[in-house]
């Protein structure tokens, strides 16, 4: 079996748009959030937003957007694009400059792409309001490409000229973990010789506002405590969007290429709640199972991890289940493993987040250090048991979990060891 | 059992244009749908919604598809002849020509079928189409492409007589292409030791292309078709040469009908040889008559009938290529 290998990264998040920013932001617990404008009028409750800095997506034209001079698009590339599309193709560019692909090394048979977005509420609404307006055959010819669930690799593999496996994946907030996951399935079993995973969201007022209604988002006004993962007095996530790509690659081609892999993909687990649509498992259910699914995948024995970069959204019912899945899974290990959910700086990404969150185990894993647990002050009582550290741990990391959860309790975790 | 039943689809309603009038909301729908193309632009377009002039058209598909067109190909369509093509010379893949559909659909106040985009394969047939949309005129047939096996086919004129290699025919124009061999009989005497390519057999290959359009595009009466036995040459006007052309010149010809009455059609030529001007003719005129199409018209038959060597040549050309 070959062993799979993070060899390049690239960003586009709340919290930086290159990876040594986001280094800084999640060593140094510096948040992404501010009051995000479109959100401060009297009929919208919920205030804070991980921004992301440096783009303007706010028109339904691509056209209108604004992005870094670096990041040269052509119309013809940008016009099927949705803001989560334009992101991925920047943080795609970076992970690829990061990974040194040359084009030959990106366009062939043996190189896939999985992506995961949540498509484009925002395009989708805008083009069926034209459709309703000036009529079925005026509509864009490429409002579905831009919009649906599944824009982010129809737009990408065309740009990129990617040969091998391409799909997209639509679990929630566990979709970019599951498209890392089965990527490193099809490494493993020889289909393909690399991957890019990429998570990507909109993070705008369409993509968001519509977890007001469950009651989930944080109604916090104050950006330095809107986002609290296991604090008694959290209220909410806060929503963000942007872009992370994560280069994965066999052995082989990381001898092949002499590149220096961030971290080695061990392995990983995937179980479901089968409880509830939208509310996570009382118990950690199917987060336990993929837990330790992962573990015994990895051959690692729980007492060896170090940390665990949790899914912890900083939502009441959620980062307790977790709490307690980690208690089952660790037993007397579970005061060992430093956990912390770095959601707290960047806001929840949605489809976005398992693999921006596995990003940062990789930045983590390579720089030495364990994020704190940020804007934490008094800890859920429910939570008790677990080691959160409130600063930033400067030490040699060797073994890392993520955990990922999303609608209808679908739960993944996947291990990282560090490339040595 | 009529025409109407069996096809329910317009072909093409004349489009009467706005028929409420241009409100000034509807100004700032226009600024807006046209905000990336040129002030002209929005003008030919504002004063086409307000008086329905469709000489108004042309500039505005022009400024569309510059809009559409990436920004260092628009050079191209700065001076651009009408034989400018979409895909090969601006890039355009048939989903840009959809947006470019789309927004001259709303600018115009138009609906154009998916069946009549099939066809449009340059800036000339775009521009003709919306006009001929625009002015409620018949659809222009699409431009044809001829090999040579064809053009030997349905022409009166025969090798070595025959200067067209290929050509294409629509019914605004003909283009065509004919390579000098050095093989032509008649350069062992023009001149001596110096082949040139005579201007006479030069304004002799425009007229063949005139006569090919008037058989292959030249829009006919109902029922009735341009018999070949019927062309013959009536004179020319501003002829000028202004490049020596050599075996080895591949000459591209093209004319475009300036007037057509029966029994008299009226052309404008010209050849270039790559970017150069080799030969202008400001006036080419052919008369031509009409025959009536038989009841189960056998194309092929007609040209036998012609000339006596076309036949045998013709024949085992076109089993090749059905082959």
């Amino acid at each position: 079996m070959p062993r799979v290998f993070i060899t390049g990264l690239g960003f586009v998040t709340s919290i930086g748009n290159d990876a040594a920013t986001v280094v800084d932001h999640l060593y140094a617990l510096r948040h992404g959030f501010e009051l995000y404008p479109p959100f401060q009028t009297s009929d919208i409750p919920c205030k804070v937003v991980g921004t992301i800095k440096g783009f303007t997506t706010d028109s339904t034209d691509p056209e209108d957007w604004t992005f870094p001079a670096a990041y040269a698009i052509k119309r013809e590339l940008l016009r099927s694009m949705a803001p989560n599309g334009l992101y991925a193709h920047c943080a795609l560019l970076q992970a690829i400059a990061d990974a040194r692909l040359t084009p030959p090394d990106i366009s062939n048979a043996d190189t896939g792409l999985y992506a995961a977005s949540g498509g484009s509420p925002y395009l989708t609404h805008h083009h069926h309001g034209r459709l309703q307006k000036v009529g079925v055959m005026r509509c864009s010819p490429l409002g579905i490409v831009a919009s649906i669930v599944g824009t982010l690799n129809f737009n990408l593999v065309a740009a990129f000229r990617i040969h091998g496996a391409s799909c997209g994946f639509s679990s929630a907030c566990a979709s970019s973990a599951h498209a890392l996951g089965f990527a490193f399935d099809d490494l493993v079993l020889g289909r393909q010789k690399r991957m890019f995973i990429v998570g990507a969201e909109d993070g705008n007022r369409d993509a968001i506002l519509p977890f007001a209604g469950m009651r989930t988002l944080s109604l916090q006004t104050d950006p330095g405590i809107a986002s609290r993962p296991f604090d008694a007095a959290r209220d909410g996530f806060v929503g963000t969007g942007g872009a992370t790509v994560m280069v994965l690659e066999t052995e082989d081609e990381v001898a092949r290429r002499g590149v220096t892999p961030y971290a080695e993909v061990l392995g990983w687990g995937q179980a479901s709640d089968g409880h509830n649509v939208a509310i996570s498992h009382p118990e950690g259910l199917g987060s336990a199972a993929a837990m330790r699914l992962a573990l015994e995948a990895s051959r690692v024995e729980p007492a060896d991890v170090e940390y665990v970069n949790a899914h912890a959204t900083s939502t009441l019912i959620g980062d307790i289940s977790e709490a307690r899945a980690l208690r089952t899974v660790f037993g007397p290990a579970l005061p060992q493993v430093a956990v912390s959910s770095t959601k707290a700086l960047t806001g929840h990404g949605l489809s976005l987040a398992g693999v921006m969150e596995s990003a940062f185990c990789a930045l983590a894993l390579r720089h030495g250090f364990i994020p704190g647990c940020a804007h934490l002050r008094t800890v859920d009582p429910e939570c008790a048991g677990l080691n959160l550290p409130r600063a930033t741990e400067a030490r040699p990391v060797r073994t890392v979990l993520k955990n990922s959860s999303g609608f209808g309790g679908a739960n993944v975790a996947v291990l990282f060891r560090r490339a040595t | 059992m009529s025409e109407a039943t069996v096809k329910p689809t317009l072909p093409n309603q004349p489009v009467a244009p706005a028929p409420k009038p241009f409100a000034p909301e509807d100004e700032v729908m226009l600024r807006e749908s046209l905000k990336r193309c040129s002030p002209s632009t929005f003008e030919a377009a504002i004063q086409f919604r307000k008086t329905g002039n469709p000489d108004h058209v042309p500039a505005v598909v022009i400024g569309v598809i510059e809009r559409f067109v990436e920004p260092d190909l628009r050079v191209k369509l700065k001076d651009a002849d009408d034989d400018l093509r979409l895909v090969e010379d601006l890039g355009i893949d048939s989903l840009t020509m959809m947006e470019i559909v789309i927004l001259v659909e709303d600018v115009l106040q138009m609906s154009i079928n998916n069946e009549e985009l099939r066809n449009l394969r340059t800036v000339g047939d775009v521009k003709t189409f919306i006009d001929c949309k625009a002015r409620g005129l018949p659809l222009p047939k699409p431009t044809k492409f001829l090999p040579i096996e064809h053009i030997g086919t349905v022409m009166p004129i025969q090798p070595p007589f025959l200067f067209l290699n290929e050509a294409s025919v629509s019914s605004t124009s003909a283009s065509g292409k004919y390579k000098i061999t050095g093989q032509e009989f008649f350069l062992q005497g023009h001149f001596k030791d110096n082949p040139v390519m005579p201007a006479s057999i030069m304004l002799e290959a425009l007229g063949q292309l005139a006569v090919l359009y008037l058989l292959e595009g030249a829009p006919a009466d109902p029922g009735k078709r341009v018999s070949p036995l019927t062309i013959f040459f009536t004179g020319c006007e501003g002829v000028r040469a202004h490049r020596v052309c050599r075996p080895g010149d591949i000459l591209s010809l093209s004319v475009k009908p300036k007037r057509m009455k029966m029994p008299l059609a009226t052309f404008e030529g010209s050849i270039r040889v790559g970017a150069d001007k080799a030969v202008i003719a400001e006036e080419i005129t052919l008369t031509f008559g009409f025959v009536e199409i038989a009841e189960a018209p056998a194309p092929a038959a007609a040209a036998p009938t012609i000339t006596a060597p076309a036949p045998a040549e013709a024949a085992p050309l076109r089993a090749a290529v059905n082959a």
